[in-house]
């Protein structure tokens, strides 16, 4: 089978797992992490990751490939002064095809990217018509565009990525997009409790902590805002 | 009794009007002629913040101008003092506290302390002419309303400091983070957890991500107990 054909393939099985996911009472946060997942595994990208706008604008992740806080760091600093923002406010997709050429009011996401051995930068936005959410973020150790493949693909993880965190609650009643919003950042909030409560019984780092959070959810198929949940209120400790 | 306690713990959870109302619940639920909520020490510094009456008021100006007394003993203890005869249960401790109430009309004295995990925030004095006693339910209860002044003295508090200082996003992370740590070492609810660190942050004059780091770094540990803070280098 060549490598096109194995890719498609691999590709219908994520947006078939993802279809899976978007079931009834479904884990939002899993989703997004599903997500960001799938683009380190399907597109020419080494991180992804995901912010959402919070209630005052500030974008904070919500789900990134990698725990490791100097990647989150990175993602946070270009959500200050970066690809990352930038996006988020025009609503279209930025693209730093080379890092080292980005302008000076980014020098400090440019310096920090570029010491983490990053090269390029796309940001694609989340948006629904007017309402802009968050963005998708592709963090690659190569120059250059991303390929039309690669491009059509990761706005269409955007699209189901801002579907996901829309339609969690709008089935059951039409509220508000801040609500919803304020809720898929709310169950990241008691995630990174859930971390640093498992960190501080097993005596590991948090980013650590998040992958047996991660694995313990996976293995009795229960979301992982659910576990992190338990987990906050005591009621759950991994083994 | 009981629904007098469930309608002061319901107060006390709401008190819409700032510390000002903490005191009085403690007059409608118990024996006792008045009350008085007061901070106490290095982390708010000593402060009436609410009193029933005069006396409730003037009885905790003397215990902090002399420096001793049952509002310092709850403190620094950490425990309730109970003293149904103040005639006859003065302790050695508080020599010059005890000939300051000599001349009083005073029956007996009580005092819980105020304090979040391990912050000693100050103590909750109340006072009757007539002497009464407090028996275990009684004790039990005042306790529970204590705790739950502590956390809205400390809440009132630091309602200024926080607003002073709006965290990043990473650092909320961070903050997150500590809070889970805070909560598995004190076994306490998020919300307490993040109020230790709040309050820690402010008794030591650092930002709360300073303090969230040196934990979640494993160079700071809070433990259940007495003076309960560990620095481990």
């Amino acid at each position: 089978m060549s490598d096109a054909v194995t890719r498609e393939k691999r590709l219908l099985q994520t947006f078939a797992s993802l279809a899976d996911t978007l079931v009834d009472g479904y884990d939002v946060v899993d989703l997004l992490q599903l997500l960001v997942d799938s683009c380190k595994d399907l597109l020419d990208t080494t991180e992804a990751a995901i912010l959402l706008a919070d209630a005052n604008g500030d974008l904070d992740v919500v789900a990134s490939t990698s725990e490791a806080s100097r990647i989150v760091e990175l993602i946070q600093l270009g959500a200050e002064a970066g690809p990352c923002v930038e996006s988020f406010h025009t609503g279209t997709v930025i693209s730093v095809p080379d890092i080292r050429l980005s302008p000076d009011r980014w020098a400090h996401f440019r310096d920090v990217a570029l010491s983490e051995g990053f090269a390029s930068a796309h940001a694609i936005p989340l948006r629904l018509r007017e309402n802009r959410i968050g963005t998708l973020n592709l963090l690659r150790d190569a120059v250059g565009e991303l390929e039309l493949q690669d491009e059509v693909t990761a706005q269409a993880f955007a699209d189901v990525a801002t579907i996901g965190i829309l339609h969690e609650r709008t089935l059951r009643e039409s509220s508000m997009l801040t609500e919803q919003l304020e809720r898929a950042l709310g169950s990241r909030v008691v995630i990174e409790q859930a971390k640093g409560v498992v960190a501080h019984m097993r005596g590991i780092r948090v980013d650590e902590a998040f992958g047996l959070i991660r694995e313990y959810a996976r293995a009795h198929r229960i979301g992982i805002s659910r576990v992190a949940e338990q987990i906050v209120d005591r009621s759950l400790t991994i083994p | 009794m009981d629904s007098s306690f469930t309608a002061a713990m319901e107060a006390l959870e709401r008190s819409p009007d700032g510390p000002d109302g903490l005191a009085a619940p403690f007059v409608s639920v118990f024996p006792v002629t008045g009350a008085s909520v007061s901070t106490l020490g290095d982390l708010l510094g000593s402060e009436t913040l609410a009193a029933t009456d005069e006396f409730s008021a003037h009885m905790d100006e003397v215990q902090f101008d002399l420096g001793e007394g049952p509002c310092w003993d709850a403190m620094r203890s950490a425990r309730p003092v109970l003293m149904p005869d103040v005639r006859t249960g003065a302790p050695a401790s508080w020599p010059s506290f005890a000939a300051a109430i000599d001349s009083e009309r005073l029956g007996s004295l009580f005092a819980f302390p105020l304090r979040l995990g391990p912050l000693r925030i100050g103590a909750i004095d109340l006072y009757s002419v007539k002497p009464v006693r407090f028996d275990r339910d009684q004790a039990r209860q005042a306790g529970a309303m204590a705790e739950v002044v502590s956390r809205q003295v400390l809440r009132h508090a630091l309602e200024g400091v926080e607003a002073a200082e709006r965290p990043s996003p990473l650092s909320r992370r961070v903050i997150h983070q500590a809070t889970g740590f805070v909560l598995a070492q004190l076994d306490v609810s998020p919300e307490d957890a993040r109020l230790v660190i709040q309050g820690h942050a402010f008794a030591t004059s650092r930002s709360m991500m300073e303090v969230a780091t040196d934990i979640v770094e494993g160079r700071l540990r809070f433990t259940k107990g007495i003076g309960g803070i560990e620095a481990v280098s």
